[in-house]
């Protein structure tokens, strides 16, 4: 299946300035691609490029197998771009804002008078139809611009820092939206700088410094290909101070600690006492799903009663700060 | 169906929605009444009761209201589109017009288009205070249309310097500043420049050089730049019995057939309207060779970081 997104090589330079150096870059349809990257890596400038808005200094870009440089009219007709502004008309109703964007793509009177209708319903702003645009609240108008982006029925959507601004309640209803943009069937690619916001919404994330490509793929892949190793959680019944005498001395913990206690400080040397337990212990596993196993026998063996032999979900934060030098 | 202009559309529900195109429209005519009213009473005393007193009350009427609409639509029309396009890109909504189906030349046209209607709508509104001039005689249909033909013609040709610049600025302010700053060089700078040569040649220019042909074409040329000057000289042509669409200019050595000024004001003016248009349609691009690239890729680096 030929990828939503794919840039081979994509260059581009602002003077001496590499904006973009060489990106290789698939988005998989279907997918929501979250795009990561600190302010100035390079994403708007990809997303510029993928709307045909700015040309490639060098290398390719396609959107459904269409080149941005060589059919850039197709282009526009299958890629919805919501940039991280949002522009306003003075004296502009909502539904005139909706109409104006459906004739400049086209669209027959009759269909785009149906789809404003549908559109506005879909964003929940069916009740601001005949309401200046000017007056809309931020997320509303956000909502507005992403139905905007919808009226052409495009393949891809690409919103630039699309949650930037907006209160949490605006962010949860703009996740919500993007989750069922997704049911219907869309590509999504958004931008931003801000990791938890991706993270609970992403189903494929790219990392990007310095107009490079850190790292790109599934959201589950990049956790546990990226992370350096796992930290497991242990709650321990009994058996406390054997149990961490013996994570002490096993070649595949890196580091122990007990889940509460700062570092280094005197209560860690202390034996753990089970009348004051039950106790949890974080440790940092470097072994792989088969030594993770044999640990717990072993802990299970040597008469340690365990609760609790689970491993912390990850968190793109920690892949994001180990993939990423911040030097941007 | 076949669709307007989805620009033309929505610049023409925003100008004419809310207080301002009629605040606009009720002052432009109050000015031109004013004067119209008080060059009638200045000059209808003066004039005295003789048989020629309706028709020169007429004229200087009709020349007073020509002029004035003149001069309003050489400041209203690229006020009217300096703000199109850059207000366009200063409301960053210009990154979605490109981005979608609409084509640099749409784009540009519908602009053009919509301060042209508001401008036409304007020197519509002159026609009734125009004919009161009928009343006293003085004028005929020639001179009328001619007037009419200017003014669309000029309106035409400060839109597109307006519009040039929108399309070349990124601000609007500096858009308008320079449109107004155009159009003022135009009205102040051709005639300076006449007044210049006219002195210098005047005293030290041979007689031979005045009467040749070239000489006659380049100067009817210069001022046929100048609306106010070709128009008027039309008005002294017609007035004087000369044919409405050209003259005989007679030297010493032979004669020579001139278009009328208003002929090559409004072919000159056509000309240039259709060199800006070109020229606001290929800086309307969203890919632009040369300094304009950069300048907006300098915004967008500035806007990531």
């Amino acid at each position: 299946m030929t990828p939503i997104v794919e840039t081979r090589d994509l260059t581009r330079r602002y003077g001496p300035n590499l904006a973009l150096d060489h990106l290789n870059l698939t988005v998989p349809e279907g997918a929501i691609f979250g795009f990561i990257g600190p302010n100035g890596a390079g994403k708007t400038t990809t997303m510029r490029i993928l709307t045909t808005l700015l040309p490639p200094t060098s290398g390719e870009a396609r959107v459904a197998g269409v080149s941005v440089t060589r059919e850039p009219r197709t282009v526009r007709r299958l890629v919805g771009f919501m940039p991280d502004f949002f522009g306003v008309y003075d004296n502009m109703k909502s539904w005139e804002y909706l109409d104006f964007f459906g004739r400049s793509y086209g669209i027959p009177a009759q269909r785009r008078q149906q789809l404003i209708g549908e559109l506005l319903e879909l964003v929940d702003l069916a009740h601001k139809r005949d309401e200046p645009v000017m007056s809309l609240s931020r997320g509303m108008k956000q909502r507005l611009s992403l139905a905007r982006s919808m009226m052409h029925d495009p393949r891809l959507l690409i919103l630039d820092e699309p949650a930037s601004g907006l209160d949490p309640r605006a962010r949860i209803e703009l996740r919500e939206l993007l989750k069922e943009l997704r049911a219907m069937g869309k590509t999504i690619m958004i931008s931003s700088h801000i990791l938890t916001e991706l993270a609970e919404m992403c189903t494929h994330i790219g990392i990007i410094e310095r107009g490079k490509l850190l790292a790109a793929g599934e959201v589950q892949e990049i956790l546990r290909t990226m992370r350096p190793h796992r930290i497991v959680e242990i709650r321990v019944v009994a058996g406390a101070a054997r149990a961490e005498e013996l994570l002490r001395t096993h070649p595949d913990v890196l580091e122990l600690r007990r889940e509460g206690a700062r570092a280094g400080s005197d209560d860690e040397k202390a034996p753990l006492d089970d009348e004051t337990g039950p106790h949890t212990l974080l440790a940092d596993f470097a072994g792989d799903e088969h030594a993770l196993g044999d640990l717990l026998a072993l802990l299970i063996a040597e008469g340690v009663r365990i609760s609790h032999f689970a491993e912390q979900s990850g968190d793109l934060e920690d892949i994001f700060l180990h993939v990423t030098k911040g030097i941007v | 169906m076949l669709e307007l202009n989805p620009i033309l559309v929505k610049d023409l529900r925003s100008r004419m929605r809310g207080a301002r195109a009629y605040f606009l429209l009720t002052i432009y005519l109050l000015i031109l009444a004013g004067v119209t009213l008080l060059l009638y009473a200045a000059i209808s005393g003066d004039i005295g009761s003789d048989l020629n007193a309706g028709r020169r009350i007429g004229q200087a009427l009709f020349f007073t209201i020509a002029t004035v609409a003149l001069i309003e639509v050489c400041l209203i029309t690229p006020v009217l589109t300096s703000g199109s396009i850059a207000g366009e890109k200063e409301r960053q909504t210009y990154d979605l017009l490109v981005a979608s189906l609409l084509t640099p030349w749409q784009i540009v046209w519908g602009k053009l288009v919509s301060a042209l209607a508001f401008a036409l709508l304007l020197i519509t509104a002159i026609v009734p205070v125009m004919s009161l001039a009928f009343l006293f005689g003085g004028v005929g249909l020639t001179e009328v249309l001619i007037a009419i033909v200017g003014l669309i013609v000029t309106a035409v040709l400060y839109a597109t310097i307006g519009l040039f610049w929108s399309a070349l600025l990124n601000s609007s302010l500096g858009a308008t500043s320079f449109a107004i700053g155009t159009v003022i060089a135009l009205l102040l700078g051709i005639p300076f420049l006449i007044v210049i040569a006219s002195l210098i040649l005047g005293s030290s220019a041979p007689s031979d050089l005045l009467d040749s042909a070239w000489f006659i074409y380049l100067s009817r040329f210069v001022a046929a730049l100048h609306p106010f000057i070709a128009l008027g000289a039309t008005a002294s042509q017609l007035s004087g019995g000369g044919n409405p669409f050209f003259e005989v200019v007679r030297t010493s050595a032979t004669n020579v057939v001139v278009p009328s000024p208003w002929v090559l004001y409004t072919a000159l003016s056509l000309l240039f309207s259709a060199a800006l248009l070109a020229a606001s349609v290929r800086l309307a691009q969203p890919v632009q060779p040369g300094a304009d690239r950069q300048k907006r890729s300098r915004k967008v680096v500035e806007a990531e970081s």
